[in-house]
């Protein structure tokens, strides 16, 4: 069994993922290089270098985009490994953030067809939930989609019934292809998963509390309320089962079957062990042995669910748009909680140039953004 | 020897009562993705747009345009303008490799038959135009003529796609489509496209 025991590299964390990520994308477990990835791409669209989160992010859905059928996903697989095995990718909502993410910086790029690529690779993450009521129903992926495809001189109206009819909290304006300034907003804290169940097969998630529940824009005297169009705890919690809880339910299973087999042999074996009978001893004896085997069989299972998170995700997703002549530009973002009230030490300043060979202005703003920024 | 017979018979019941626990799931190991076209079949890392894609589709549209009369019977040869392509896919892409490669392929195979503007450098040879004409650099003709030549085609293309993704894996299809057009009439004189559907399952662990 010894030899079954992998060795792992333990990277010391500072708690600064700006320093921690980078370290663990090139020092960590190969199996956490797209987590580390994502968290640290995510960071730094927050600090405003996305150069740096394009780089993390390509890395990434170079694995993402695939289709993974590599050993590590074997291994997961097996009774004798944890699903936390498997080289990480996410899960649906993960994914579909990091498609969304890398569109936001195609679209700053000035190339909104490559972002609507990403919105529609999104899309796709989210299309084969079990209950499909709950199928690619983000509002603004289907939103964006439809925008990118207005201002390419196609037709959007399809994309933008599909988010009008998704829609579960603000409804999205229409579009309006003269927008020249978009706004990208997140706020809130994104979900986190847990571990239930007896060997803790079971994977659930949570959230951790936010006071943030919408924001506003004010941009030269114009005011543009974004409410929340997506919710990626209610994305995260509305997928049903995945494929790989029933394997880890099967993986529980055995876990107690043998556990159960293993006690039957070594207390059957015990007492047939103290007859007087040489043939009940030698009998009893197997039992014991056999019963500790299975013992050990039981105790190298592992149903245990992964539980990695790409923990500094928002909540919700939120998008404004609004005409503004090419020039300098100074935009205040305000996070308000749920009664509507401004919380002041989240308000962002972000000073922007409008360009005039009519390419969009694309601004990227969260509650956890560093302030004032200059794009 | 009773003692291994009972041992087997203790093994075997452990192994019958923990194999209870398979409920069996499809294809845990997921599907190696396949290209789904009539004359050849292979194992790609993903069901988008890749290299051997890229390759097929500029091979065919390079051959398709150099048979066409507007250039294989054209009075000098004709000079072309590549105008990006529109991706109308899932995929993000380089826009610009498939015009390169097509151009490569046309200046590669049928050199002289066509010749291509570097629209695309304009900037930098507007620059050295303006160089000559103030004098700053040397000129080998008058600079002050203007000698940038106007497009007589315009060569460009669309990708289209259409996904699907179940329980039983992702399914992509995409429809390459080039077009030379006139410049000064707007006509399309030559249209050709391509088309790859690739299809896939990953492994269960991540579904």
């Amino acid at each position: 069994m010894t030899g079954c025991v992998t060795r792992t590299t333990i990277v010391p964390l500072t708690g600064n993922i700006m320093v921690d990520g980078p370290m663990m994308i090139t020092n960590g477990p190969p199996r956490d290089k797209v987590l580390w990835e994502y968290r640290t791409a995510a960071a730094a669209m927050r600090r405003g270098e996305f150069q740096l989160a394009k780089q993390y992010l390509d890395d990434a859905l170079l694995t993402l985009g695939g289709i993974s059928t590599d050993k590590s996903a074997r291994l997961a697989r097996s009774y004798f490994h944890p699903e936390s095995t498997k080289a990480f990718i996410g899960e649906p909502y993960e994914r579909v953030m990091a498609y969304y993410y890398r569109g936001i910086l195609y679209w700053m790029d000035g190339e909104p067809d490559n972002a609507r690529a990403c919105f529609r690779s999104a899309a796709i993450q989210d299309a084969d939930a079990e209950n499909h009521e709950y199928s690619a129903d983000y509002v603004l992926l289907d939103y964006l989609d439809g925008l990118a495809t207005t201002k390419l001189a196609g037709d959007g109206s399809d994309a933008f019934k599909r988010a009008e009819k998704e829609a579960r909290q603000a409804k999205p304006p229409p579009y309006d292809a003269g927008a020249n300034v978009l706004f990208f907003l997140e706020f809130g804290l994104g979900p986190f998963k847990y571990a239930t169940g007896q060997y803790r097969e079971e994977l659930r998630f949570s959230i951790r509390p936010s006071p943030v529940h919408s924001a506003e824009v004010e941009v030269d005297g114009q005011n543009i309320p974004a409410g929340p169009y997506d919710d990626l705890y209610f994305q995260a919690t509305t997928r049903g089962g995945r494929v790989m809880d029933h394997i880890l339910a099967n993986k529980a299973v055995f876990k107690t079957s043998t556990d159960v087999a293993g006690n039957v042999g070594i207390i059957g074996g015990a007492v047939a062990a103290v007859q007087r009978d040489r043939t009940s001893q030698e009998v009893g004896l197997g039992l014991i042995a056999a019963g500790v085997l299975s013992k050990i069989v039981s105790a190298a299972t592992m149903p245990a669910a992964d539980t990695r998170t790409w923990d500094n995700l928002p909540r919700y997703l939120s998008f404004a748009a609004i005409q503004l002549p090419p020039g300098q530009h100074a935009a205040t973002i305000e996070f308000r909680d749920a009664a509507g009230n401004i919380l002041p030490h989240l308000t962002k300043t972000v000073a922007f140039n409008v360009p005039s060979d009519g390419k969009d202005k694309v601004v990227f703003v969260s509650d956890r953004s560093s302030t004032p920024q200059t794009l | 020897m009773v003692n291994y017979r009972s041992s087997l018979a203790a093994l075997a019941i452990a192994g019958l009562v923990s194999g209870c626990a398979s409920s069996g799931v499809r294809n845990p190991s997921g599907v190696p993705v396949t290209q789904m076209r009539p004359d050849e079949q292979g194992f790609v890392a993903g069901t988008g747009i890749e290299s051997q894609d890229l390759v097929a589709v500029t091979d065919k549209m390079a051959r398709s345009i150099l048979g066409i009369p507007q250039i294989a019977n054209a009075q000098g040869a004709p000079y072309i303008v590549l105008d990006p392509v529109q991706n109308d896919t899932r995929f993000p892409i380089n826009k610009d490799i498939f015009l390169s490669r097509i151009e490569a392929q046309l200046n590669q195979k049928a050199a002289g038959k066509v010749i291509f503007l570097a629209r695309d450098r304009m900037a930098a040879l507007e620059h050295e135009r303006q160089l000559k004409q103030s004098g700053q650099v040397t000129a080998s003709a008058d600079p002050n003529v203007t000698e940038f030549k106007g497009a007589d085609y315009f060569l460009t293309g669309k990708l289209e796609g259409m996904t699907t993704r179940t329980g039983a894996g992702t399914s992509d299809y995409v429809l390459y489509s080039f077009e030379l057009i006139d410049a000064r009439t707007s006509a399309i004189v030559w249209m050709d496209s391509a088309e790859i559907k690739k299809q896939g399952l990953e492994d269960a662990a991540y579904r």
